[in-house]
C-alpha cells in the first residue's frame, strides 16, 4: 500500500490515510453511514439507503450485501457518543403504507364472484346427526385476475341456482332441528 | 449517484484489481459513461487478450443496476457473451444488489471469462444479434447455465 499518491484531491487522501472510515461506510452509497442501521447480518447501511432498496424490491427483501433475509423491524439503529438526534432512524423515512387487503366476505350482497366456481354437496346419512353440507367457495385469492374479466351476467343462471340450493338446505337444517 | 461513481472510480484508480484498467481523463468528463479496459487473466483462454468494457448509469444508480456491455472491435467469444457485446450475466439485471460495484463487475466478468473451457458464441447468437435492443437492459434474460 503506498500511501503517497499525489494524484487525488485533498479529501480522499485524508480518506485513505484513515482507512478505518471506509468501515463505517454505507454499503449502498459508499459514504459514512449517516442514520446508521445495521442488518441481522452485520452489514451497515443509511437508513434511507436500506429503506429506499426495500421498497424498490418487490418480494423477498435480501441483504444487499450476503442476501440473508432481511426485515425492516430487524434493523438496529446505531447511535454514537453525542449524538443529539436520539430519534430511531427508522422512524424518519415515512414507513410503507400497510397493504389494503379485506378478507372476502360470503355474503350475497355483491355476489359477483360467488356464482362462479360455487359448489355445494348436501346429504343426509345414517349417523347421529346426520346431515353433512359442504358449501365450497373457492378463495377469491387463487383467482386474481380471472374472475374480474369475465362479466357477472353469464353467471347469473348458476348464482340463482346456488342461491336457490342454499335455501334449501337452510330450510332443511331447520326442519330437522324442529323435528 | 455522482457522489458514489466519483467515490468508486477514485478507489479504482487508487487501488486497481489486477487486469482492470480505467483512464479517469475519459471518464471524469461524463462521470455517467464509463469505459474500463479488462485483461484476460493469466492461465485462461483469454490470457492476453484486452477487451474494453461499457458501462452507462441511470439515475437511479446503485438501486439500478447500469448498462453493461462490451464494446469495440475484440468482443471475447464465450457463450454468455453475443457477438454484439450483450453480456448473459444475472447480477446485471435480476439479481443486482446496490453493494455491487464496476469493480465487482468487471471481477465477476473477468471470473466468467477465467472459468470458461471452450470458445464460442451462444447458441442463439445470430438471431440474438438480428433482434436485440442495442441496449442489453431491455432485453429478458433467462439464466439457465451456472458451470461458466
Amino acid at each position: 500500500m503506498s500511501s503517497s499518491d499525489s494524484t487525488f484531491e485533498g479529501s480522499d487522501k485524508k480518506e485513505s490515510d484513515n482507512s478505518s472510515a471506509s468501515n463505517y461506510e454505507c454499503n449502498i452509497c459508499f459514504d459514512v453511514a449517516r442514520d446508521a442501521v445495521v442488518s441481522m447480518c452485520g452489514h451497515l447501511f443509511c437508513w434511507p439507503c436500506i429503506h429506499r432498496w426495500m421498497t424498490a424490491r418487490s418480494g423477498r427483501m435480501t441483504c444487499p450485501v450476503c442476501k440473508a433475509d432481511i426485515n425492516e423491524d430487524k434493523f438496529i439503529p446505531l447511535y454514537g457518543r453525542n449524538t443529539t438526534d436520539q430519534q430511531d432512524p427508522r422512524k424518519k423515512v415515512p414507513p410503507r403504507p400497510q397493504g389494503q387487503r379485506q378478507e372476502s366476505e360470503n355474503t350475497n350482497g355483491g355476489g359477483f364472484n360467488l356464482g362462479e366456481n360455487f359448489s355445494m354437496s348436501f346429504g343426509i346419512g345414517a349417523f347421529p346427526f346426520g346431515v353433512f353440507s359442504t358449501f365450497n367457495v373457492p378463495d377469491r385469492q387463487g383467482h386474481y385476475g380471472h374472475g374480474h374479466t369475465h362479466g357477472p351476467a353469464p353467471n347469473q343462471d348458476e348464482q340463482f341456482l346456488s342461491k336457490v340450493f342454499l335455501y334449501v338446505a337452510v330450510f332443511f337444517i331447520f326442519w330437522l332441528i324442529l323435528a | 449517484m455522482e457522489r458514489r461513481l466519483r467515490k468508486e472510480l477514485t478507489n479504482l484508480i487508487k487501488d486497481p484489481p489486477d487486469g482492470i484498467v480505467v483512464d479517469p481523463d475519459k471518464i471524469s468528463q461524463n462521470i455517467t459513461e464509463w469505459t474500463v479496459d479488462v485483461k484476460g487473466a493469466e492461465g485462461t483462454l483469454y490470457q492476453g487478450e484486452k477487451f474494453t468494457l461499457q458501462f452507462k448509469f441511470g439515475s437511479k444508480y446503485p438501486f439500478d443496476s447500469p448498462q453493461v456491455m462490451f464494446v469495440g472491435k475484440h468482443v471475447p467469444e464465450h457463450p454468455h457473451i453475443y457477438s454484439n457485446g450483450h453480456i448473459c450475466l444475472s447480477i446485471l439485471s435480476d439479481d443486482w444488489s446496490p453493494a455491487l460495484s464496476v469493480q465487482s463487475i468487471c471481477l465477476s466478468i473477468l471470473s466468467m471469462l477465467s472459468s470458461c473451457s471452450e470458445k464460442k458464441r451462444p447458441p442463439d447468437d445470430m438471431f440474438y444479434v438480428r433482434t436485440a435492443s442495442k441496449n442489453p437492459k431491455r432485453t429478458q434474460w433467462l439464466f439457465h447455465d451456472d458451470t461458466v
